[in-house]
């Protein structure tokens, strides 16, 4: 089993969104939208005594990820690689899962009417490339590979460099993204753009265990009326829709 | 003559008509991109180079079904390896923004109105050839004067040699790196070029002088930079503002604006009084050592302490730490130098102490060129002009490059007729507008053209002033000249070529010159018919194929990038007029000004006023980039920096929309306040390149403010003509509460 991670070096990134519209290009993502966020936390203090740079946002493909909860379809999903997934097939476009994240790492596509986030670029990495962002990455900042692999560079950096999480007491669902940085930085990073809670539209377990077999009863039933109406349409022949 | 050359037609003459064996053979091999199915669709991937801004970082375009879906960094180019920064990926959203311009117009309105007519290329073309033989007969070639910016222009450039005229200018030299390049130049004997040859990865310190790497990117220098941060480098940073690089930094410096040279002057000072100077490497190669020792010696740390504001303990520090890391000092030169009019003499400093500790030519500070000897078409002689330049580089500012030429100068001979007359201007893939200070001249001297000719590709504003405008294929779309860049550790020549066709009536910059040159009669000087004759004349010398560029995108050499590996095929190690290192220039002398530089203050701001500074920002490039759709969509517009106690005084809120007015009473468009710690409370901070003032920029129009608008005061360098432009100052007024 893997367990694909990223880490961001804070100390090397410049923030200058190499990866944000390189993923653009490579996902087809809306104008206005992104999968991979870079923001600026600070300055903060007094002159000549301050603190700044940069923090890079994506799905954190945690471990204990809140958005699985929150889809009632089933759309979205943990691989076996512990990457979390959407399946547009699946996914009705209800937003749960958006407001589930505590990373905000999910929009709403308002082309596709999909929920879309980072991937880590699945497609690529079954073809045995690096996702997007770390090859365009200008700064070499970016770093992705397996955290079971002790030969991996990500594996490296957080074991033994001590790359860090996002996470709060309140919000440790093992996010798999890391950062590395001098420590005044990482910390004002991490503060400035901690987790919120997640919200989630009604207790996870409702969801799991009333509503989601619900909806997945209604959407068979909707295939099941389908296949009716298909069935229908063979026996009448499709004369009267020639009109 | 076709009218039109499109890739394919590149690509079909080059295998039929390759001007030589070896060529032909080699198209034969090698396919120009690396062709494959994906699903039912065929794609491509062709190698070029980026022109998003001027780095010309490696691209591979991926091309479908005649569309560019998608650009990425080429792995095979030397110097970038693969990193394309945001604008580079988002350059698909210029070749296919409904903006551009689409066809050759005739002005029928107002100069500045922005009435036009649509025209053929050969009406466009006989309209141009006519007006410029028009103006040679009656005033003289001299009287037409070309504005180019980029390597695409040296077909232009061709072209206005052999019509005869010596007044060609770019902002590159005058409102930019000129400074740099002379004071480097008077100092080791050459300049520095670009890409600027900082050893950034291999220093152990590096020193910024106001340069933002980071902000300012260009891809591999920001490899490089963040390499060194790795790799453990320290990191000085002497900026009044906070920026992305001093947040990174062991030291920040916030100095007081226009004081640089004061604390330059501090650390040769330390240096040398702590006997810290690497003093075999300027016995061995170095002059004029007394005199600059005796120069310094009363420039002490505490001395510029009352000037620079920065505390005598950190100056000596600093200073300290350099000599420990010598000579793997990077002091990055800096790129954009036209700040006080001093700049020359700054520059000089900044030399002085890369030679004080020993770091030039050596690994870690700043390395040597290699150069790479390309071929050049057989061209007839250029006529010599009959009258010297009109702007005054090489005689009233004696060390302004005769080659790269003084925009305001020209301006000003536009103005006032002298020297003589101009009366026409061709602006190739420049903003007159954007990139000189006091526009309201510009303005002014476009008025009097009798012809101004505008070629680009976005209907920028100084497009509303042309009496002809001629629309320009991107440069995802044409081919120029290759990079031969010799300013890397790795000298290598890299192509860029037509990855799609022309779209709408474009056509690309060499074509255009290439026929207006035969309508002038001036055919001969380009002999050739296709690109890629050109380009094998370029290459052959080399000894690389035009196949394998247009296969692989580049193709680097061996350099030699320090001094214990020069040959004596490099030349001399320092080619000044002594063959040594100047410290003290006996040209700066002979020339009546200082061989040694001095400080001279700056004008403070008047009570009430701040300084306006300005900078870069890394997803747009000058003023080109802000109607790029992703680019537009991650930074639309630029925010005004002012301190947080400045802001309080003011009363100012985060985000709050206000205008600035200039000494002069120029004022700004409306612009958000960005309330921040990081920026010392005698200046102002905004990106550059904003506030587009033509509405045929839809995306871009009036968001944001220009700083060049705000610019109405200059201080000229009079050694070399440079244009000063942070020595304007701005005051807060806030509509909301006024109105």
């Amino acid at each position: 089993m893997a367990r694909y991670a990223m880490v961001i070096d804070l100390q090397k990134c410049v923030g200058c969104q190499a990866c944000t519209v390189a993923c653009n290009s490579e996902w087809e993502v809306p104008v206005g939208y992104a999968r991979t966020h870079v923001h600026y936390a600070g300055p903060a203090g007094v002159i000549p005594h301050l603190v700044a740079g940069p923090y890079v946002a994506q799905c954190n493909h945690c471990s204990h990820p809140t958005c699985v909860r929150a889809c009632p379809t089933g759309a979205t999903y943990q691989t076996d690689q512990g990457s979390v997934v959407v399946n547009r097939d699946l996914c009705i476009g209800c937003g749960f899962c958006v407001e589930a994240c505590p990373y905000g790492a999910r929009f709403l596509d308002p082309v596709r009417n999909k929920v879309d986030k980072c991937d880590f670029c699945a497609a690529r990495v079954e073809k045995g490339l690096q996702p997007a962002c770390v090859i365009t990455c200008t700064a070499h900042a970016k770093f992705f590979g397996d955290l079971e692999d002790a030969s991996s560079s990500v594996s490296q950096m957080v074991y033994e460099k001590g790359a860090r999480r996002n996470e709060t007491p309140a919000v440790h669902i093992g996010p798999n993204v890391y950062y590395l940085g001098r420590k005044a930085n990482v910390d004002l990073a991490l503060a400035s753009f901690a987790p919120r809670p997640p919200r989630l539209a009604a207790p996870g377990r409702f969801w799991r265990d009333a509503v989601k077999p619900l909806v997945l009863a209604a959407i068979g039933a909707t295939f099941l009326g389908q296949a009716i109406a298909f069935f229908n349409q063979l026996v009448k022949g499709e004369g009267q829709f020639d009109d | 003559m076709s009218s039109k050359w499109t890739r394919r037609d590149w690509i079909r003459r080059s295998t039929v008509a390759g001007t030589a064996a070896t060529v032909a053979a080699a198209e034969a091999a090698t396919s120009p991109g690396r062709p494959g199915w994906q699903g039912a669709s065929r794609v491509e991937q062709i190698a070029t180079n980026c022109e998003m801004c001027f780095w010309r970082c490696g691209v591979l375009a991926e091309v479908r079904e005649g569309k560019v879906v998608k650009l990425q960094g080429n792995p095979e180019h030397p110097l970038t390896e693969g990193r394309l920064c945001a604008r580079g990926n988002a350059g698909t959203q210029l070749l296919y923004d409904p903006d551009r311009l689409k066809r050759p117009m005739l002005r029928t309105g107002a100069r500045g109105e922005g009435k036009f007519r649509e025209i053929t290329w050969d009406q466009a073309l006989d309209f141009l050839a006519d007006r410029m033989t028009l103006l040679k007969q009656k005033y003289g070639p001299e009287s037409l004067a070309f504005f180019p910016h980029g390597v695409a222009s040296g077909f232009f450039s061709t072209l206005m040699k052999a019509f005869g005229t010596p007044n060609s200018a770019e902002p590159a030299f005058s409102q930019c790196r000129g400074p740099r390049e002379v004071g480097y130049a008077l100092t080791f004997g050459r300049g520095l070029g670009s890409p600027e040859p900082v050893d950034l990865e291999e220093s152990k310190l590096i020193v910024l002088i106001g340069s933002h790497i980071g902000e300012n990117v260009f891809t591999s220098q920001v490899t490089s930079f963040s390499t060194a941060l790795e790799r453990g480098a320290r990191l000085i940073v002497v900026d009044p503002r906070f920026s992305v690089a001093a947040a990174k930094a062991d030291w920040w410096l916030p100095i007081r604006p226009g004081t640089d040279i004061a604390l330059l002057l501090a650390w040769m000072n330390v240096l040398i009084a702590e006997n810290q100077y690497d003093r075999d490497y300027i016995a061995q190669y170095a002059q004029g050592m007394p005199e600059l020792a005796a120069h310094v010696r009363e420039f002490t740390p505490e001395w510029a302490e009352g000037i620079t504001e920065i505390p005598a303990a950190r100056i000596r520090e600093t200073a300290l730490a350099m000599a420990d890391a010598k000579p793997a000092v990077a002091l990055h030169p800096g790129r954009h130098a036209t700040w006080y009019g001093d700049d020359t003499q700054r520059s000089r400093a900044m030399a002085l102490v890369t030679a004080l500790l020993g770091a030039w030519g050596r690994k870690g500070g700043i390395f040597l060129p290699t150069a790479i000897h390309a071929g050049a078409p057989k061209l007839p002689p250029f006529p010599t002009p009959a009258r010297e330049r009109a702007d005054g580089a090489g005689t009233r500012y004696p060390l302004a490059s005769e080659e790269q030429g003084l925009t305001l100068g020209l301006i000003d001979a536009t103005l006032s007729g002298k020297p003589y007359p101009i009366k026409g201007w061709i602006v190739y893939g420049q903003n007159v507008l954007e990139s000189i200070p006091l526009q309201a001249r510009t303005r002014k001297a476009i008025d009097q053209l009798d012809l101004m000719v505008v070629v680009d590709v976005l209907p920028v504003d100084q497009v509303n002033y042309a009496d002809l405008v001629l629309p320009e294929a991107t440069y995802l779309e044409r081919y120029d000249a290759p990079a031969i860049v010799a300013s890397a550790k790795k000298p290598f020549v890299a192509i860029r070529q037509p990855v799609v066709d022309p779209l709408y009536d474009t056509r690309p910059g060499w074509w255009i010159a290439k026929q207006l040159a035969g309508r002038l009669g001036l055919g001969d000087y380009f002999p050739y018919d296709t690109p890629e004759q050109h380009l094998a004349t370029l290459v052959k010398p080399l000894g690389v194929t035009t196949g394998f560029l247009r296969a692989h995108g580049a193709a680097a050499f061996e350099g030699r990038p320090y001094l214990d590996q020069r040959t004596p095929a490099d030349g001399p190690l320092f080619p000044t007029a002594s063959g040594k290192i100047e410290l003290h220039s006996a040209m700066l002398q002979q020339l009546g000004f200082d061989a040694l530089p001095r400080y001279t203050p700056p004008a403070d701001p008047p009570l009430g006023y701040f300084r306006l500074l300005y900078g870069r920002a890394p997803v747009h490039s000058f003023a080109r980039s802000e109607n790029n759709a992703w680019l537009d969509a991650l930074m639309p517009e630029n925010q005004v920096w002012i301190n947080s106690e400045a802001a309080r005084d003011l009363h100012l809120e985060d985000g709050r929309r206000i205008v600035l007015e200039n000494q002069d009473g120029a004022r700004s468009l409306p612009v958000a306040v960005r309330i921040t710690p990081g920026i010392r409370r005698d200046c102002v901070y905004m990106v550059h390149g904003f506030g587009h003032r033509s509405r045929a920029l839809h995306l871009a129009y009036h968001k944001g403010t220009s700083d060049t608008q705000l610019m109405t005061r200059i201080d000229i360098d009079p050694i070399m003509g440079g244009t000063g432009m942070r020595v304007n100052f701005v005051r807060v007024l806030d509509p909301e509460r006024e109105a």
